[in-house]
This record gives C-alpha cells, structure tokens and sequence, in this order.
C-alpha cells in the first residue's frame, strides 16, 4: 500500500492547469470536472499564495460543466459543448483553454475533439487532458504550456536574434512569480533582449503566439517546464538551456554566466552588468553589517521547499548571508534524474558548510528529519543545541518554528501568513528583499 | 413481513448464452408458481427480451437520462408468467462509463424498494460476464445479490472469463458480499466439453449445477421471441432448463471458489489441448493403453 500524502505543497495537474491558465492575458479556462473541483482548486490558489484573488474570468468565476451522475455514466461531451458554446456567449476572452478533471478522463471523455468543433471561432478554442491523477501542479503546468507551445503558437517564423523566452518560475506555486519574473526580465534586457515571460507584468496573449520568433528558451528551473521547452524544441526549433532559480549574488552571476555563453554573449560584457548589479546590492547589504556583528545575526536554518526555492535559499542564506544551513527538505515529487540535478544544486558553497539534503514531501517529516541530523536534548550536561535557529520554508513550518523557538519566515508554497503582490525574490533586488524580510522578522521584536 | 427474497447473479461471457439461460430460468421459476424478476445489467439492454415477446423495454438508465427522478413502473413490466422484467441499460457505445451505469440503475432499483414491495421470490441478474470494473461487480457486492452462477462453455475464453468472475467473487468475499453457486454448463454436446467443465470446477472447488446441451429447440424459440419454456414447454430442453431452475430454487450454500492464477490457467489449458489433440490422432492414453 502507498503511504497517505501528509500537507501536501502543490494541488492537482488540474490545480496546476488552472492556476496557469488564470495568470495568461485573457484567457479563459473552462473546467470540465464536478462542481467540487472549481471550488476546492479556486480556495486553494487564493488562500495558499498570499491572497492572490481573483480577477477577471478567475477564482470562483471559472466556467465548469459541472458533471453530475448523468454525464458520468452517459458520457459529458454533450454537457462540455453546450458550456463551451454558452461561455463564448457570455465571457469574453482571447483564448479559450478545456481543462479536464480525473472522473470525465475515467470515463473517456474527448474534450480534445469537442474542442475542435469551435475550430471557426473567433478566439481559439483548445483542450488539455489535465486530469487530476496525471500529477500535482507542475505537471498541469508543464501540460499547459505543451499545449499552448503546439497549438498556439505560430510555426515558422523568423527568429529574432534580440528576443528570448524566459519560463520555469510556475505561477502560483512560486507565490512570488510575476515579482521574479520581472526582476529576470529586467537584467535580461540590461543585456539589450527583449524577454517574453508569458506570466509577468505586460505581457500579451501575443507574445505568446509569436514565441517561436524568439532565439532561445530560458528555463529557470531543474524540473518545471523543461519538458515544454523539448516540445518548443520539437515544434519550433528553439534551443533551451536550464539554469537554477537564482536569489543573490552567486545564483544571479551563474543565471547570467549561463544565460550569455548560451546566447554567445561576451564575457566581459556581462562581466560589466555583474559588477554594475554587485555594487548597488553591496551597497545597500553592507549597511546591515555592523547590526549583524552587534547583534550577532548569524542563525542556524532549516530550509523547506520545491527544488527551484531551496537550492536558491539555501545558497543565499550561506553564501550571501553567512548563516550555517544545516537541513534542507526538498518537497516536490520528483524521478530519480530529476533528484540528481537537484542535488548538484547544492555543492560548492564559499564556507565549508554541507547542509543535509532530504526530498520528503511529507510536512510532518521536516522535524524528524532534523532530529536525525541534529540529535535531539535528552538533558546532556553538555548539549549543542539546535540556537539561535531560522526556519524558511512555507505556513506548514509554522509549526516546526514553534517547536524550535524559532523565527519563520513564508518564501514556499503554500503561503496564507503572508500577503503578496508584486515582491520578488529573485537576482540581485531580490536578495536585498529577502534579507529584509529575514532580518525584520529577527529585529521585529525589538 | 415480506418473506426473504432470493437475490442470484448470472455472470458468462459475452455471446456464451447468459441471457438464454436466465430467461429460462425465470421463466421456469415462474411457471413453477414463484414471483420473480430478472434484472438486465447489460448495456445492450436484452436480457429480457425472450421473456417479453422479443420486444425491448425502456431501460433505467434511459428513463433517468430524460429526467432525474424514476418511478418503478416506469421501468418495471411483466412478462411471461408475470415475471418482472428490468432492464438497466447505459450509455451509447464509446461513450461514457457502462459501469457506473449498472452502479447507478442496481441502486436506483434498491432506494426504490422495489424487492420489498413485490414480495418476489427471486431476482436474477443478468450481468455482462467479463467483470472488467467495479461497476459489473455491483451485483456481488454486498446487500445485492448473495448467490452467483456462471454460465460457461468448454471454450477457453469462456473459462477464463469464468475464471476472472471467481477473482472478483474471492475478492468481495471477506466483505459480506455473494459467493458462488456453481457452474451451468451450456452448449455441452461432445464428451470431452463436460470433462473439461468438469475439469475446470474441481481445480476451482466449485460444482456445475447443471449441463445444458446445445439444441435447435432454443434457436426455434428464440425466433420466436420466446423461451423454450414458453415456446417448447414439453420439449427435452424445456426440462433441461426445468430441472436447472429447480436446483437453483433449492441451492442453499454458496461457497467461495479458488481462482487460477494466469499461469496454472495457462498450464492448465495446456494439458487439455495436448489431451484433444492425442483424442483427435487417435493416441490411447485411457486405462486401456496398457493392453
């Protein structure tokens, strides 16, 4: 028998699927699911990422079907169609995108085909199988985006050596998405590219239709989207590099390393722009130093979260922060290779330390796996405790801090302690965020 | 009080002569003076239809797609000897889920309370064989029917469906739900087909409840739109079928049976060929070999 799922950081492919198509400029999700899933998935987005909200065609207003028995058992194609043609009346919107839950994909519903039928519509009209069994919500995310790379994006066109995509941050499951997709975008465009981030701020539908115009594909992630970026590769002979989700400076300057020898870029160019960026983060991460020495800011941390945010927290927090990251717990569901890269993640860090690296998903885990690395007090005359310590990880952790005596700090998925709109994490301005975040929360009872 | 009603599961591949046998059934039980149902849990909806003078019925399932709610008469009608006949119907081909449909149509007919209020002897569900999923195996489950029989040739894709009811019977049998009666045996002619049945319910540790040869009777009949009951009462077959409702009506203990494991079923299956095909060159492996 498998084991229960204990808090589980991330929704369903369906979950996933919605949550990515709410975030694109006008698009319309239509679920065909039962009534609950809408509901239970629109509650989950907007009370897990830092009160999102709604919006137009968003949250609670999503079109469903709404099967019941009679679709199950008769089949729901004909319920989808009707809900497709009613939605198209009354919602308007530029893409129109079926998503599918587990109980129509059980029966062998074909929303793929009923789709087709609104081929002559004005706005496209398009069909994913997200049901929710495929996976959690990356993987409707990276089923999203196949799709749209396949059926909506125009085929060939004529590459412009000055555009590049940029994907890999998941909106919603990275709470801080559109703040970091910004924050990429603009050192990008330092290096004069145009950058097309889908999700972020200004963006159009038809930025994404044109993607195929772009000279290459940036991921930023060891996982998210990569299989897209092999569809993108497949379709529109776009080349893609992976590079890890950066926050601060040795993240940033690899970000920008790999970035630029992908895109033939000289060096001593970016060499400039580091430098450029380096000075205004030191400049204002030196003021901390003295408060850091007085007060003796230097903290014990446990890291929680998916593979994009713990290997780039726990670099930050060593290498930028000088704290000592003694335990890191990855929470995403990943195959064996994907854990591999993961784990490459986290090496080479400028002290000597070598944080304990655990994949769990299970939120109940992160305090015993501490304990295993950490042996727990049983009233030794000498102890080294486990102090002063920081817990960074999600609202689950709350627990865990409590526990500890520790200070916690919300930068993972799900977050409902914290409000956020548009604060990143990423590059070198999100460091200097984070550290004030982290370092308010330490100061905050003063 | 009403008395206890005797709730039996008919389970066969497709095409094996399921319908036929339970329609006989039925009808002989009926004859005999008992009141009984016959409960059509097949999507292609023709159980009953020798029973009906070959005429289909609106289905439970057709009846709640036009609206929600569904009374009893509106998918109850009697037909030969005043058996009632239900059919659950289900979905078009290729579409939907057939097997949440026999789910949907076996509950209906149970909030409905149809069983209670008929005051029947029996119910006898005609179920498509192959139990590919929950839903065919509603019938065993529990509080539906206590009592299966399978209707099975000496073909071997009729005993492996015969033999995947039994997984399914052992697998709801810890749980409250129906155990297994035994074996009709249909289209038996040749000798070997009943050693081979025969065969098969030992390694099982079930029993065959009754051999019911192949006969131009029942296709005359079923022509007809009849059974052979109806059609042929005085006919062998007719007393075929007679003698087969009578030791259902009578049946008291159902027990559990041992399913095969796909690869004894191989082996198994192995063994008989190679024995057909010594009986078809004419090899002696009897007692008398030794001679």
């Amino acid at each position: 028998m498998s084991k229960f799922v204990d808090r589980p950081r991330y929704t369903c492919a369906l979950g996933g699927a919605i949550g990515t198509l709410i975030n694109l400029p006008r698009v319309i999700p239509v679920l065909h699911a039962a009534a609950g899933c809408g509901g239970n998935i629109a509650n989950a987005l907007n009370g897990a990422a830092g009160y999102l909200g709604s919006g137009y065609c968003s949250g609670q207003a999503l079109p469903s079907s709404n099967v019941y028995e009679n679709e199950i058992v008769f089949g729901g194609e004909g319920r989808l169609t009707e809900q497709i043609a009613n939605t198209l009346k009354v919602v308007d919107g530029d893409l129109y995108v079926v998503v599918t839950g587990c109980m129509v994909e059980m029966i062998g519903d074909d929303a793929k085909s009923v789709a087709r039928k609104f081929a002559g519509n004005r706005a496209p009209v398009l069909a994913a199988d997200t049901g929710g069994f495929k996976g959690n919500s990356f993987k409707g995310y990276d089923i999203v985006l196949e799709l749209l790379f396949r059926e909506l994006v125009i085929k060939n066109q004529s590459k412009d050596p000055k555009t590049v995509n940029l994907w890999g941050i998941v909106p919603i499951q990275d709470v801080f998405w559109k703040g970091n997709l910004e924050v990429l975008k603009t050192l990008l465009e330092k290096l004069g590219y145009r950058v097309n981030t889908f999700f972020g701020e200004g963006e159009t539908l038809d930025n994404l239709k044109n993607a195929a115009s772009a000279v290459f594909n940036i991921v930023v992630s060891d996982t998210a989207g990569v299989e897209p970026a092999r569809v993108f590769e497949e379709e529109h002979g776009t080349p893609f590099i992976t590079v890890p989700f950066p926050i601060g400076t040795y993240g940033t300057e690899q970000f920008l390393n790999a970035v630029g020898k992908a895109l033939g870029i000289e060096e001593a160019f970016i060499n400039r722009l580091i430098q450029e960026e380096k000075k205004h983060f030191y400049s204002y991460l030196e003021r901390l130093a003295d408060v850091y020495n007085d007060l003796d800011l230097q903290r014990y941390a446990v890291v929680v979260g998916d593979s994009n945010y713990a290997q780039a927290l726990t670099r930050f927090l060593a290498d930028d922060l000088g704290w000592l990251p003694e335990l890191v717990v990855v929470t995403d569901l990943l195959t064996e290779n994907e854990q591999e890269r993961v784990t490459a993640r986290f090496g080479n860090y400028l002290s000597p330390i070598r944080p304990k690296l655990v994949f769990d998903s299970d939120t109940s885990s992160v305090k015993k796996h501490l304990f295993n690395h950490w042996p727990i007090n049983r009233n030794q005359r000498y102890y080294d405790g486990f102090n002063p310590a920081f817990v960074v990880g999600s609202a689950f952790e709350r627990d865990l801090a409590d526990s500890l005596g520790a200070p916690h700090l919300s930068v993972t998925y799900p977050i409902s302690n914290r409000v956020v709109l548009d604060r990143a994490y990423a590059g070198y301005t999100g460091a200097l965020r984070l550290a004030e975040d982290l370092f308010s929360t330490l100061v905050g009872s003063r | 009080m009403s008395k206890k009603t005797k709730q039996i599961a008919i389970y066969g591949k497709g095409g094996i002569g399921k319908s036929t046998t339970t329609s006989n059934i039925s009808a002989a039980l009926a004859a005999a003076g008992y009141k009984v149902m016959q409960f059509g849990c097949d999507p292609k909806s023709d159980s009953t239809n020798t029973l009906r003078g070959g005429k289909y019925i609106p289905t439970v399932l057709d009846t709640l797609r036009e609206k929600n709610t569904v009374k009893a008469e509106e998918v109850l009608f009697q037909g030969f000897g005043g058996v009632y006949c239900v059919e659950a119907g289900g979905p078009a081909p290729g579409v939907g889920c057939a097997g949440r449909g026999i789910i949907t149509a076996v509950q209906l007919l149970k909030q409905l309370r149809v069983f209670d209020e008929l005051d029947l002897d029996f119910v006898l569900y005609d179920v498509l064989g192959d139990v590919v999923c929950g839903g065919f195996a509603v019938p065993i489950r529990e509080g539906i029917a206590e009592h299966v029989f399978t209707v099975s040739s000496a073909d071997f894709m009729a005993i492996y469906a015969a033999n995947n009811l039994f997984k399914g019977i052992q697998k709801y049998s810890n749980s409250g739900g129906a155990l297994l009666g035994g074996v009709i045996a249909n289209s038996i002619n040749a000798p070997y087909a009943k050693e081979i049945i025969d065969d098969f319910v030992k390694q099982t540790s079930t029993q065959v409840v009754g051999y019911v040869p192949r006969s131009v009777t029942v296709t005359q009949s079923e022509l007809q739109g009849k059974t052979t009951i109806e059609a042929a009462p005085n006919s062998e077959q007719a007393k075929v079928y007679q003698h087969l409702a009578q030791r259902i009506a009578n049946h008291t203990d159902s027990k559990t049976p041992t399913p095969l494991d796909i690869q004894e079923l191989r082996e198994w299956a192995a063994k008989w060929a190679d024995q057909l095909l010594a009986m078809e060159t004419g090899e002696v492996r009897s007692a008398a070999a030794s001679i």
